[in-house]
């Protein structure tokens, strides 16, 4: 089931960033620092809690159970659902048209 | 005891400020986060944006924890005290002004208390419009109450007032009977005891 309504700032971070497979909550912080330049670091309170929402909506799920770890510490992993994962992509090209759309209206065209 | 050791520990009492069940689902990975970020990062980079993020997700995560617990009907009463209140202040001052703003209060927070007792009801099986009958009688009877008083309190009302009072009381009628259509309505079409065993 798609949902129409563009998601918050946090959860499109968070669904962008598991885009490229399954992630643990730090890796998953760094991940969301790479994707957006340094300019998004999201701390540990506004991480799990936007976890515990995508899980709730179930457009994330825990996959920590799901094959053996190296880490010594137990650490949860999560991953996009199908759902998540279109939800994402259509996030994704809503974006893109946003930008596309935005620039055309930009005096002197597109930046470079 | 080291600089990271320190923030550690202070990071997992403040932990405990969060709601029990978002502590008890994430407090373990709340610190371990934490304590990777401190790998990585200087300690008073880690201890500033911690408290930040605390001080910011706090209120959030209390909140959350609220609307997820079982309806009370503590907001109910209180707007259901704020209407009466109000109207008994308007009556007792008797000022017209004063008792039109009480009244007005008055409405607005009944109105509030009747939907927060709706919202906060049990989920149920959907019911059948009749059975809303009670309120259509309580909001006839509820104007015509405040109708009366107001024009009792005032003695004689002003010449503008008369056509507000004439279309209020109008309204009051035309919801008193609907009430008492949709009522009769509703208890002829109830199944008898004897059908439902």
């Amino acid at each position: 089931m798609r949902r129409s309504r563009p998601l918050p700032a946090a959860s499109l971070h968070v669904v962008l960033a598991l885009l490229d497979g399954e992630l643990h909550g730090y890796a998953l912080m760094r991940r969301v620092e790479e994707l957006s330049d340094g300019a998004v670091h999201m701390g540990p309170g506004t991480l799990y809690g936007t976890l515990n929402r995508l899980v709730d909506t179930g457009l994330i799920e825990e996959t920590t159970d799901r094959s053996p770890r190296r880490d010594n510490e137990r650490r949860r992993y999560y991953e996009l659902t199908p759902n998540g994962r279109l939800m994402a992509i259509d996030e994704l090209t809503r974006l893109q048209g946003l930008v596309r759309r935005a620039a055309g209206h930009l005096p002197g065209g597109a930046p470079a | 005891m080291s600089g990271p050791a320190r923030v550690i520990r202070w990071y997992r009492l403040a932990v405990r400020l969060y709601p029990r069940r978002f502590r008890e689902e994430y407090g373990p990975d709340l610190v371990l986060l934490v304590a990777d970020q401190l790998r990585d990062e200087p300690s008073w980079r880690v201890l500033a944006r911690s408290a930040t993020d605390l001080a910011l997700t706090l209120p959030t995560r209390h909140l959350e924890a609220h609307m997820d617990r079982s309806p009370t009907p503590l907001v109910p009463a209180m707007f259901g005290a704020l209407a009466l209140s109000s109207v008994v202040v308007g009556i007792t001052v008797g000022h017209p002004l004063v008792l039109v703003a009480c009244v007005a209060v008055g409405l607005v927070a009944g109105w509030l208390g009747l939907l927060s007792a709706h919202r906060a009801r049990p989920l149920t099986q959907p019911r059948p419009k009749t059975a809303q009958w009670w309120k259509l009688l309580a909001a006839g009877a509820g104007l015509l109450t405040a109708l009366i008083a107001t024009t009792t309190a005032t003695g004689e009302l002003p010449e503008g007032a008369w056509f507000i009072a004439m279309v209020a009381g109008l309204t009051a009628v035309v919801l008193l009977g609907a009430g008492v259509v949709l009522g009769i309505a509703h208890l002829a079409s109830r199944p008898s005891r004897g059908a439902t065993a």
